[in-house]
């Protein structure tokens, strides 16, 4: 028979995968609808604004990235960063930004993004992430609800 | 360790020069306070995590380190897990921490706060 051409999508990376995985069991049993436009986002701390506006210049955005990792299975990373990718989306408030790629977007999104200052450390932490199930002390470290 | 006859003499806790100048800067802006307390909790995914806190006073069963012209104080439940440790102040961009270089331990938690020993 005639050769029929088969369109393969490239392999999805682990995170799109999961994500895939964990929306569909978390729109199954919940009944939850699409995400509103709020929910759909991260929101930055009055501390976090802050401290993007003392320690980035111009151009510069922090970066935040889940990825698999820690004690409970996923870990925030936060960096730096100059450029803004095709899959990126920018949450921009009071002059500064913060860049999240959409897969990890998926883990993070209606959570909080803080700057915590203690005196043993200061540093970024996602806060009331509604993905998130316990984590670890530290907070850098989270398992996802199913 | 309950057949070892001698403990070597070690320092009980040791300050890089990063840590002693972050103490000091602390401690200027608390004069009412006389050095920072370290200390163990139970918490975190791998047993142990360390508590920093300002104090104004040595408790009888604190152990006193002076270096360098400041005070640290070790809560007595966290002398045996922190003798030998070097305490140091980490800054980078987006974060800055006291780090507790610690030869006691076996095992940490990915973000390095919990321990076990």
């Amino acid at each position: 028979g005639p050769m029929v051409p088969i369109r393969c999508p490239p392999n999805p990376p682990f995170l799109t995968s999961l994500a895939i995985r964990y929306h569909s069991i978390s729109a199954r049993e919940s009944g939850v609808q699409v995400a509103s436009p709020s929910e759909n986002r991260v929101n930055l701390s009055q501390s976090c604004v802050e401290r993007l506006k003392e320690i980035m210049e111009k151009g510069e955005y922090l970066r935040i990235q889940v990825e698999g990792g820690g004690c409970s299975g996923f870990q925030y990373k936060f960096s730096v960063d100059k450029v803004k990718n095709d899959d990126d989306r920018v949450f921009e408030q009071n002059g500064v930004g913060v860049v999240v790629d959409q897969d990890s977007l998926e883990f993070v999104k209606g959570s909080t993004l803080d700057y915590s200052q203690e005196l043993i450390r200061s540093s970024f932490q996602v806060l009331k992430n509604p993905q998130a199930d316990h984590g670890c002390s530290c907070g850098s470290s989270f398992s996802i609800k199913v | 360790v309950s057949r070892r006859k001698v403990l070597p003499a070690r320092a009980a806790l040791t300050l890089t020069p990063s840590a002693v100048n972050r103490i000091k800067q602390l401690l200027q802006e608390r004069p009412e306070s006389i050095g920072l307390k370290v200390g163990v909790r139970t918490r975190g995914c791998n047993g142990l995590t360390y508590t920093l806190d300002y104090t104004k006073q040595k408790e009888q069963s604190d152990e006193e380190v002076l270096q360098d012209g400041v005070r640290v104080f070790i809560e007595k439940k966290a002398q045996l897990t922190l003798l030998g440790t070097e305490m140091d102040f980490v800054e980078t961009k987006l974060s800055s921490e006291f780090v507790f270089n610690n030869p006691n331990i076996k095992g940490t938690c990915g973000c390095g706060e919990s321990f076990n020993v």
